[in-house]
């Protein structure tokens, strides 16, 4: 087991957004997790990067506590995350967003006195090879369309060589074509790397088509996990999903 | 307009070895006076690349650089006045406090972001202004401290010309050195979006300290080319008005290129004398300077004139509509 938790507790004032929640994360297994608006997903990752910290519970990852870790430190030891909203360097080059990772994860970053343009070239540019970016590696960041900033994203956290890669809605505003893109992108990426992935989606047809496991959020609480033919054929999980997004199954 | 670029491009070299045999030849070409301003100019320019590294490579805005510049000002005063060490450790003194003061301050400063930790940056410096006002018996409070035994070799103008612009010189191509490095690199993705930056595993807080701490460093060196060029230091070296000099500095020239304060400082010291020669509202034309570079030059002189001769079509930073807004 790559990742657990154990009783993960996260309250904002009165909501609790993440309640009790024990995950079981295998090696080698893409999971995802879904869930209507405001299910504590997000949250959820947060806990587990070190982004937010917890009321209670802990997080083991490969078999250490890494509860109350600060991000920098969890990033470290493995776990990569892209963000819901995008999140990368904008007026660095794609080059730049990339290569900045890659020094940290070669524990260059504290390099003062070697050029950065000689550096660390061919595993920067492999990476953008793979998140299929390589002919816009001169464009700046903030100038790529949107669903090649969520590449970006994806480059940035692959630099990093984590074990576990959290992806927060790595489809969001794509047309289906792209989301189709970018789904190919992560099976080949998972398959490639041997990597562990987490990923919170919206879009039905991409949790569906790639997931090994889906766990189903509800009010901070996993109600329901198994396979997807599982989850599809839940009626508690349909009930939540025709109570809030009435559409969620038969549009997407 | 693009026939220029072009030109301005394939003679780089040329242009930039003119530009160094102008430096060296100054001395032989202007009056005294004028000599004396270059070298203000020279120092203001480190002041200003040393301030940069935070303002305009780390997306730190600091409002007290003057208080660390004094720093290195007073060190080298107080070592060669009271403690009558020789000259070299006087210079050599004076980065090395300059950058303990700058571990001190900057690890309070970091603890906050953007508006915060500028107010803390301006609440240090007027600490460290206030500790040289009051503290008479060893930094001589608001009379200063004067005739500071320099030796006499500085005495002559443009030995001190060629002296800062081989300390300047060696200083900017480490600075540059820096920024093209990895860690410089890092730096800029700090400013772009620290957030980020803890999620490639970058101890956020400890690489804005070091900027901070670099940044301390080379103001301290600055400071004290100051004290040996003017032979005298006082409590205004620290005051935040300084500190505004050093912010217009790097504003002017434009801060998000590796030139800009350089430019800036040349300039600015150029207006201010001539401006302040001719009429006693140096800071009215000052402020007014300022509310057009912010309005309708936010990418400064440097910033101004890579767009217009830029080969490349790329938007400078900050002046497309992904960037700025700090």
């Amino acid at each position: 087991m790559i990742l657990e938790t154990q009783n993960l507790v996260k309250s904002f004032g009165g909501l609790t957004a993440v309640d009790d929640v024990n995950l079981r994360i295998q090696e080698g297994e893409l999971a995802s997790i879904i869930g209507p608006n405001g299910a504590g997903k997000t949250t959820l990752f947060n806990l587990l990067t070190g982004h937010l910290p917890l009321d209670s519970g802990r997080v083991i990852f490969q078999g250490r506590d890494i509860t109350g870790l600060p991000p920098h430190a969890i990033s470290r030891m493995g776990i990569g995350r892209s963000f819901q909203r995008l999140n990368i360097f904008p007026r660095l080059s794609a080059f730049d967003n990339v290569q900045v990772a890659v020094f940290s994860a070669q524990r260059q970053s504290r390099n003062l006195f070697s050029r950065a343009s000689k550096l660390a070239r061919r595993e920067t540019e492999a990476i953008l090879d793979s998140v299929g970016l390589l002919d816009k590696k001169g464009v700046k960041g903030g100038l790529l369309a949107h669903g090649d900033q969520k590449r970006l994203e994806m480059g940035i956290a692959l630099a990093v060589e984590p074990n576990l890669l959290l992806l927060d809605e790595p489809t969001q505003g794509m047309s289906p074509r792209e989301s189709a893109e970018i789904t190919r992108l992560i099976q080949k990426l998972v398959k490639e790397k041997g990597l562990t992935l987490i990923f919170v989606e919206h879009d039905m047809n991409v949790v569906f088509g790639i997931s090994d496991n889906i766990k189903v959020l509800h009010q901070g609480r996993i109600i329901f996990e198994g396979k997807p033919e599982e989850v599809k054929n839940n009626e508690e999980v349909q009930r939540i999903y025709l109570g809030e997004e009435k559409d969620a199954w038969s549009s997407r | 307009m693009k026939g220029l670029a072009r030109a301005f491009h394939s003679h780089r070299l040329a242009l930039r070895l003119a530009l160094l045999v102008l430096l060296l030849i100054l001395p032989f070409i202007l009056k005294e006076s004028w000599v004396s301003l270059a070298n203000e100019m020279l120092i203001m320019a480190l002041a200003g690349c040393a301030l940069n590294i935070m303002l305009g490579y780390t997306g730190m805005v600091s409002f007290g650089p003057a208080g660390l510049y004094a720093v290195g000002a007073y060190a080298t005063a107080i070592l060669l006045t009271r403690y009558h060490s020789s000259f070299i450790i006087a210079l050599i003194g004076a980065p090395i406090l300059a950058g303990i003061a700058g571990v001190i301050v900057g690890w309070f400063c970091v603890r906050r972001s953007a508006t915060y930790f500028a107010l803390l940056t301006l609440a240090f410096s007027q600490i460290i202004w206030t500790i040289i006002f009051e503290w008479y018996d060893f930094t001589g409070g608001d009379n200063g401290i004067v005739s500071i035994p320099i030796p006499e070799f500085f005495f002559t103008i443009s030995h001190c010309y060629y002296f800062t612009l081989a300390v300047v010189g060696a200083c900017v191509l480490l600075l540059w050195t820096i920024i093209q490095s990895p860690f410089g690199k890092t730096l800029q993705a700090i400013r772009e979006n620290p957030g980020r930056t803890e999620f490639i595993a970058i101890p956020l807080k400890r690489y804005q300290l070091a900027a901070f701490v670099l940044s301390s460093v080379f103001l301290g060196v600055a400071g004290s080319l100051y004290c040996v060029f003017s032979g005298s230091v006082f409590p205004d070296y620290a005051h935040w008005v300084k500190s505004t000099d050093m912010l217009v500095i790097c504003l002017l020239g434009g801060f998000y290129n590796f030139t800009g304060p350089i430019v800036g400082s040349f300039v600015y010291i150029l207006l201010s004398k001539i401006i302040a020669k001719q009429t006693m509202f140096w800071m009215f034309f000052l402020g007014a300077i300022i509310v057009f570079l912010v309005l309708f030059m936010r990418n400064g002189i440097v910033g101004f004139l890579a767009d217009k001769f830029s080969p490349v079509t790329d938007p400078a930073p900050g002046s497309g509509k992904d960037g700025g807004g700090r």
